[in-house]
């Protein structure tokens, strides 16, 4: 706050910033001009060639930077006035990477329609991704932390399954990998072309729209008293940030959050008025990416960037949503809603308890016994049973164990934060376990098992620090904690991904992780995980007080007697830590620890001790059974169980979600 | 169905010299399943069909030749191997390699594991071949066979340099494309890089890429070295063909003017002695094809 209220009274001092920003950014490219690459040819030869060179890839990548800076910010500035979310982008909504990933399932499904259609199938994947997005957020009011809750998810998923289309299509893997990191790499000027007619179209309708623009950050009702269609211009604000957004990605691939950090930086830098917001944002966002290109440029050798574009912009993702952060707390408009009560209550929890778990046995006894083999289906027992144990038992274990730890962890966040989309997912510590994992692939020649485990648990302890750290200034808030988590996911994913895109052969084993792969578990590893469970779920009951009493709000708790910061971040670091073991098993994604509590509610299970429970019992359950479908249903092919839980619990999620916002309302 | 898996699978438990066992047994050879491709393309070299591989749909798309003869189970992806159908397969032996470390506690369960690798950091890929084709060799039983395969590798890759000594352009660059706008490429110490040099060929990148180029490389790259053949290695993604066709940049390399673009068939990356030969043989073809290289358009 403090260097907000003094960049307005010295308005020189953002326009210095700008100035020295600009200036290093062309001195850059002037280096760039100056220094042309060798090239090894007669002299005629290679005049030709340096001309060739500058005029179809110096040039050309410094207009696509430009003109794709250009369209981020503003599709950018766009969404956070439409949305009235300054934390609002095509990054935090996951419109970059359901682009992204209509994009890899057209090369794998029908190759064809990128050939003629590539814009078209980024824009597609781009509105699903913002619809989702925005359906799953509607009954909060479109609250800005929840919007970045969901789009978190959304990208967290679609990375989740773009993982697993690269393993099963090994051979495409570097053009994944490439798309997924935002080179920008060119050799012509079609890229620019296309992004400046795009942006042109998109300049225009915003525009065309700014009346209803200007009024929609106003509050619904004085916006609908001025005779402005509401929903509809909404609509179309939305239709033409996701255009520009999509054109990017289909181009030259994600490029994170530039879109967040034009418009925060223009109006860190004194503008204020709406309209010049709109006018600012754009060509900051250029500058932003041509000075980020022209630094990644520095760091290349023999024509390869060390690290893609897009992923180096990533990276500033992070600690910008945490610098944002003072200013959403000043944007909030309602408190922390209740969870929408439970349809009907529980009179007996214990004996529901009691009913759930033995129906979770009698899964476990089924998946344990029935299987596929070559030739065809079998039910094991005896020697044939024993024999195929040491594969199944450990990864049963393992599943049962994780779908338990996101469960609980689940229902905590949600009691927590008093958020139903606070999944144990964005807090960030999976993310975070990834980048341990990746760490230990570099740095180890050929690591095995216990290795790997060491690096995973390490980089989400890590994570796990820093969240809590950053989420301690303002005694575990919620907000704080949520985006706190949010910001530590999305650098840790950007961080991923510039790996990634190195195409190497260890990113196979990067990949399967983050596909959630559960048969590779030891014995051992799935004792001490259903160990670890046992341990941190057992004492959750006893917490049922807090549990109650936290999703009344901070004053209402404080009120009752709770000590509300101690029982927050007891809360918050049992979470954490449930959510990292659960992390190693099934990777980062599952969606459980959303399903697991929403079901748990609907069961009937009203009061904090028992819903944690049978949010656990649900989540194991739940997890048992995909993990059996997993090893089943494309025999011998195996399908990762943390994927196959998150495609089968999303669309359910969904329906859930819109159903339970109907209800309350 | 199920009695039926169910009695076999006993039977076979109680008795393991009855039925198909038995049979194995009697020819000699010992029931081998390979995770890694390089040993499987090895293992098919020296005439042994293994038990069980992994991710057999993609083998033959890639790695196209040795032919998997029938009865070879597939094991699924390379990255998650289904133990339960490898248990089923009932290998003697598993091999495995670097890449394949984190599966080799789980694989132990079933049988004895050797890990055999040919790309290991700090390590020519060719002699490692070698080494593993004689390790292969030894463990499957068939050592002449083995040393045939070295022996014939390295004649007939003399053979080809013979056929080559002619050539006026001696200078390639082995690349694989990302996108219309990225490559990588394979450098001297890559298994392909070897082959160039005991073809007598040069690899115009010059330098060790740790067997493939780590990071994708800008098609920019390619105006430093306009004099060499460029070798493009599939898989090629179905945009890429239509916009290098388009390109002005790319119709205005020196190379692709001259029509030196050579397109080889699908090849493993990652193979052992078969894939060195089959990329030495589709280069050679390549090169001395009277029109010249297979280009893109």
């Amino acid at each position: 706050m403090a260097e907000l209220t003094l960049a307005a009274r010295r308005p020189a001092g953002p326009a210095l910033l700008w100035g020295v920003l600009a200036t290093t950014a062309a001195a850059l490219f002037a280096a760039r001009l100056a220094l042309p690459p060798a090239v090894s040819a007669d002299a005629a030869t290679a005049d030709g060639l340096r001309h060739i060179l500058l005029w179809h890839s110096t040039l050309p990548r410094a207009a696509t930077a430009l003109l794709a800076g250009a369209a981020l910010g503003l599709a950018g500035a766009l969404l956070q006035r439409v949305l009235r979310n300054p934390i609002a982008d095509p990054s935090t909504l996951g419109i970059a990477s359901g682009a992204q990933l209509a994009l890899t399932l057209a090369l794998v499904l029908a190759p064809a329609a990128l050939g003629v259609a590539r814009e078209a199938v980024a824009f597609a994947g781009g509105l699903a991704a913002a619809a989702i997005v925005l359906c799953l957020a509607w009954s909060r009011g479109l609250a800005p932390v929840t919007v970045a809750i969901a789009g978190m998810t959304l990208a967290l998923m679609a990375s989740a399954l773009g993982a697993a289309i690269a393993l099963a299509h090994g051979e495409y893997v570097l053009s994944l990998f490439v798309w997924g990191a935002g080179s920008l790499h060119q050799q012509s000027w079609a890229p620019a072309r296309s992004l400046a007619l795009n942006l042109a179209a998109g300049g225009l309708a915003a525009a065309l729209l700014s009346r209803p623009l200007l009024l929609l950050g106003l509050d619904d009702a004085s916006a609908r008293s001025l005779g402005v269609g509401l929903l509809t211009s909404r609509l179309a604000v939305i239709a033409v940030a996701v255009w520009l957004a999509a054109s990017v990605t289909a181009e030259v691939g994600i490029i994170g959050f530039i879109g967040l950090a034009a418009p925060a930086l223009a109006s860190a830098s004194g503008v204020t008025s709406p309209r010049r917001l709109l006018l600012v944002a754009p060509p900051l966002g250029a500058l932003l990416l041509w000075l980020t290109d022209g630094l990644v440029q520095m760091t290349a050798s023999r024509g390869s960037d060390a690290i893609p574009t897009g992923a180096a912009a990533g990276l500033i993702g992070g600690p910008l949503l945490l610098w944002l952060l003072p200013r959403l707390a000043l944007g909030e408009r309602a408190p922390p809603q209740l969870a929408p009560h439970p349809i009907r209550r529980l009179t007996r929890p214990r004996h529901a308890l009691a009913g759930l778990a033995a129906a979770g046995l009698a899964i476990a006894a089924i998946t344990l016994v029935l299987g596929r083999a070559p030739d065809g289906w079998s039910l094991a027992h005896g020697d044939l049973l024993a024999a195929l144990l040491p594969f199944r038992g450990p990864r049963m274990l393992a599943a049962a164990a994780a779908g338990a730890l996101l469960g609980a962890a689940g229902a905590l966040m949600q009691r927590l934060t008093g958020n139903p989309l606070a999944g144990p997912e964005v807090l960030g510590v999976n993310a975070g376990a990834g980048v341990g994992l990746c760490a230990t692939l570099m740095l180890l020649a050929a690591p095995g098992p216990e290795a790997m485990m060491a690096g995973t648990t390490l980089g989400a302890l890590a994570a796990i620090a820093v969240i809590l750290a950053i989420a301690a200034r303002t005694g575990f808030g919620p907000e704080r904690l949520l985006l706190a988590g949010i910001a530590v996911g999305a650098f840790c994913l950007a961080l991923l991904t510039a790996v990634l895109a190195s195409g190497d052969r260890n990113a196979f084993t990067l990949l399967a992780w983050m596909a959630g792969s559960t048969d590779r578990i030891t014995l051992s590893q799935a004792l001490v995980t259903a160990g670890a469970a046992l341990v941190l779920i057992a004492p959750l009951p006893l917490l049922g007080r807090w549990l109650d009493l936290l999703p009344l709000g901070t004053a209402a708790s404080h009120g009752l007697g709770l000590p509300v910061a101690g029982s927050r971040f007891v809360l918050a670091l049992a979470a954490a830590l449930m959510a990292a073991l659960a992390s190693l098993m099934v990777g980062p994604l599952s969606l459980v620890g959303l399903v697991g509590p929403h079901l748990a509610r609907l069961l009937g299970f009203a009061r904090g001790g028992p819903q944690v429970v049978a949010a656990a019992l649900i989540g194991a359950v739940l997890l048992l059974g995909v993990d059996w479908l997993g090893r089943t249903i494309a025999f011998p092919y195996q399908i990762p169980t943390g994927l196959l839980a998150s495609l089968v619990g999303g669309p359910y999620l969904l329906w859930l979600l819109r159903r339970g916002g109907s209800t309350s309302a | 169905m199920t009695a039926a898996f169910d009695v076999t699978r006993r039977a076979l438990l109680a008795a393991p010299l009855s039925g198909l066992a038995l049979a194995a047994a009697r020819a000699g050879t010992p029931r081998i399943a390979a995770i890694d491709w390089a040993a499987l393309e090895t293992l098919l070299a020296i005439g042994v069909a293994p038990v069980a591989a992994a991710e057999l749909i993609l083998y033959r798309a890639v790695v196209v030749e040795p032919a998997l003869p029938p009865g070879v189970a597939d094991l699924g992806l390379r990255g998650s191997p289904n133990y339960e159908a490898l248990w089923a397969a009932r290998p003697d032996l598993i091999l495995s390699s670097d890449f394949y470390v984190w599966a080799e506690p789980k694989l132990r369960l079933i049988a004895p594991v050797e890990r055999l690798s040919v790309y290991v950091r700090g390590r020519a890929p060719y002699g490692a071949a070698e080494e593993m084709t004689r390790t292969i060799g030894r463990l499957a039983e068939r050592p002449a066979a083995a040393e045939a395969l070295i022996a014939g590798t390295r004649d007939e890759l003399e053979r080809l340099r013979g056929r080559l000594a002619g050539l006026a352009e001696r200078r390639l660059i082995p690349v694989n494309f990302g996108d219309p706008r990225h490559f990588r490429v394979f450098g001297t110490d890559s298994m392909f890089g070897e082959v160039l040099a005991r073809l007598g060929l040069d690899n115009a990148w010059g330098a060790g890429t740790s067997y493939s180029a780590s990071a994708p490389i800008g098609l920019e790259a390619l105006a430093g070295i306009g004099d060499a053949w460029i070798v493009v290695v599939p898989p090629i993604p179905p945009d890429t063909r239509r916009a290098l066709a388009q390109s002005v940049f790319w119709a205005a390399l020196p190379n692709v003017r001259a029509g030196r673009v050579l397109v080889l068939e699908p090849i493993n990356p990652f193979g052992a002695l078969p894939a060195a030969l089959r990329f030495g043989r589709l280069v050679a073809a390549g090169l001395t094809a009277p029109g010249g290289g297979r280009g893109l358009g």
